[in-house]
């Protein structure tokens, strides 16, 4: 039997690491040059290539920083080329690739997986599909805040500015249910073929349920989506995007219904937006640029002013369990890029 | 211990690029502003460019300036582009960039200053007083640490028309301090 390691030299390596200024805040796996040439060999790609650049800061990330960042997050080996299919996917986030990462708002990505490799390596498919529980999903999206915090150096209260930042930064990994999503995967709409290993992402300003589960009719489902989707709160410029993470439950019974995902997005650009009044009362009814900003009274105006301008602008996804019909409203922060990335290894 | 704890930042590999340690950066400065174009490099923030304005006119009835030019940055969260940089230069004599007033803006409103020091002209990044820390961070990312700039008390957004030329005229002290050196 091979002895249990010794604690005191495992309190001390976590400890080390903390005092380098490496941690998110809980312990890290300290990273060996042995692990981390598993983390390599679990890839074709070069540890020297770069795999994003953050030039306002100076500063860049390799394969081979993501992988010690990886293994630090509590990754295995083989989850790594969804650690790097989950980057290349946010770097196509006009977002990430700027000042996002430094915003006030304090985004977090959310990561979601699709494709064989959801059970391949044991990811959440079903309940709590948010989290926390599961190591694939949990550490997945820990090494993108590890490198973020790491790779770019966006520290809290230095480079990163967060005011309040919000629940489930750097820990929203979603792996799909579409063995009971009634519409093709979320990588299709991301332009890949049926079946692939993918990822998506994209960031979030936060995340807010919608719960109704006493109605048998699509259109109050989708009534209780567009009021959440509406609210003045979270409306900052002329267009916005919200995504919709449908439990299974309602996607089903939209889907029964004979809604396609196109037909849910297209109810929902009809239908979110507020009136003038709406929007004066909230100090939101004027346009300065894309900014939305106090104009002039229109307390009595109730022209309704629509606010999602695309069907990329509201990406649905399908996850979570079958025992309720609880389903959330992603909130995007800029917008998704609309594109998909394959898992390679 | 056989093996090390490997960094997981890169800062004493490769990764680091261009802008750390090169020297600190600080164009010469005029004695005053007396028949001096002042560049206004606006971020788009709200408030910034009727902000900047203030400042513009101020430095032309009260200290000499002769005119302004004034171009506004397309992206705020990044540094400005060379071509702007070189523009600016090219037809300015000192340099006013703001506001910066979120993580982002703040940081690369810094930058920029930076940037027109290298290039030869005295600026004065202007900066709510919420976001010194990450200001400082970039001013030494760019090899500028203790890089001066001035700043507003935040917020700046709220400002009435007004209070942004109130702002404006508070500020305009440290900004002719950063600007000039008087013998």
């Amino acid at each position: 039997m091979t002895p249990a390691p010794d604690p005191e030299q495992a309190q001390a390596a976590i400890e080390y690491c903390y005092a380098q200024g490496w941690s998110d805040g809980l312990p890290l796996v300290p990273a060996s040059q042995p692990l981390v040439e598993k983390f390599l060999a679990a890839t074709s790609r070069s540890p020297d290539e770069v795999i994003g650049e953050l030039e306002q800061v100076g500063r860049n990330c390799t394969v081979y920083l993501a992988a010690v960042n990886a293994a630090m997050a509590g990754c295995l080996p083989e989850y790594f080329p969804v650690v790097l299919a989950a980057f290349d996917a946010l770097m196509r986030e006009r977002a990430a690739r700027g000042g996002g990462w430094q915003s006030t708002s304090g985004p977090a990505p959310m990561i979601v997986v699709n494709g064989p490799v959801r059970h391949e390596l044991g990811f959440n498919t079903a309940g709590g599909a948010f989290g926390p529980g599961f190591r694939p999903n949990a550490t997945v999206a820990r090494a993108i805040g590890l490198i973020v915090r790491n790779a770019f150096g966006i520290r809290p209260h230095v480079l990163e500015q967060a005011t309040q930042g919000l629940p489930g930064r750097w820990s929203i990994c979603l792996a799909e249910n579409e063995e009971e999503s009634p519409w093709p995967p979320f990588a299709v709409d991301g332009g890949l073929a049926p079946g692939t290993s993918a990822v998506s992402a994209t960031l979030l300003r936060t995340c807010e349920f919608v719960d109704n589960r006493h109605t048998p009719d699509p259109e109050h489902v989708l009534a209780d989506v567009a009021d959440t989707i509406s609210r003045t709160g979270s409306l900052i410029f002329r267009d916005t995007s919200a995504g919709v993470v449908f439990c299974p439950e309602h996607a089903q019974l939209l889907a029964d219904a004979g809604y396609t995902k196109a037909d849910v997005q297209a109810w929902l650009m009809e239908h979110c937006g507020r009136t003038g009044a709406d929007l004066r009362r909230a100090g939101k009814n004027g346009l300065r640029g894309i900014a939305r900003f106090a104009d002039a009274d229109t307390s009595g105006d109730d022209t309704f002013t629509r606010i999602l301008p695309s069907p990329r602008h509201v990406p649905i996804v399908v996850a979570g369990a079958r025992n309720a019909a609880i389903s959330m409203v992603v909130r995007v922060f800029g917008e998704w890029s609309g594109t998909a990335v394959e898992v390679s290894t | 211990m056989p093996y090390p704890i490997l960094d997981p930042t890169g800062t004493t590999a490769t990764a680091t690029r261009g802008h750390q340690g090169s020297r600190a950066l600080h164009a010469p400065r005029r004695r005053d502003l007396r028949g001096a174009t002042v560049g206004l490099l606006v971020n788009t923030k709200q408030n910034a460019a009727p902000f900047l304005d203030e400042v513009g006119r101020l430095l032309i009835a009260e200290h000499g300036a002769t005119g302004t030019m004034a171009r506004t940055k397309v992206n705020f969260a990044a540094p400005a582009p060379d071509d702007l940089v070189k523009e600016m230069t090219t037809g300015c004599d000192v340099i006013i960039t703001g506001i910066g007033d979120c993580g982002s803006c703040s940081a690369s409103a810094v930058a920029d200053g930076i940037a027109f020091e290298a290039a030869g002209l005295p600026a004065a990044a202007i900066c709510s007083d919420a976001f010194r820390v990450t200001a400082d961070a970039m001013a030494e990312l760019r090899g500028a640490p203790g890089y001066r700039y001035a700043t507003t008390p935040h917020p700046v957004a709220v400002l009435t028309p007004d209070q942004v030329k109130q702002r404006a005229a508070q500020v305009l002290d440290d900004v002719m301090n950063l600007l000039t050196e008087p013998e």
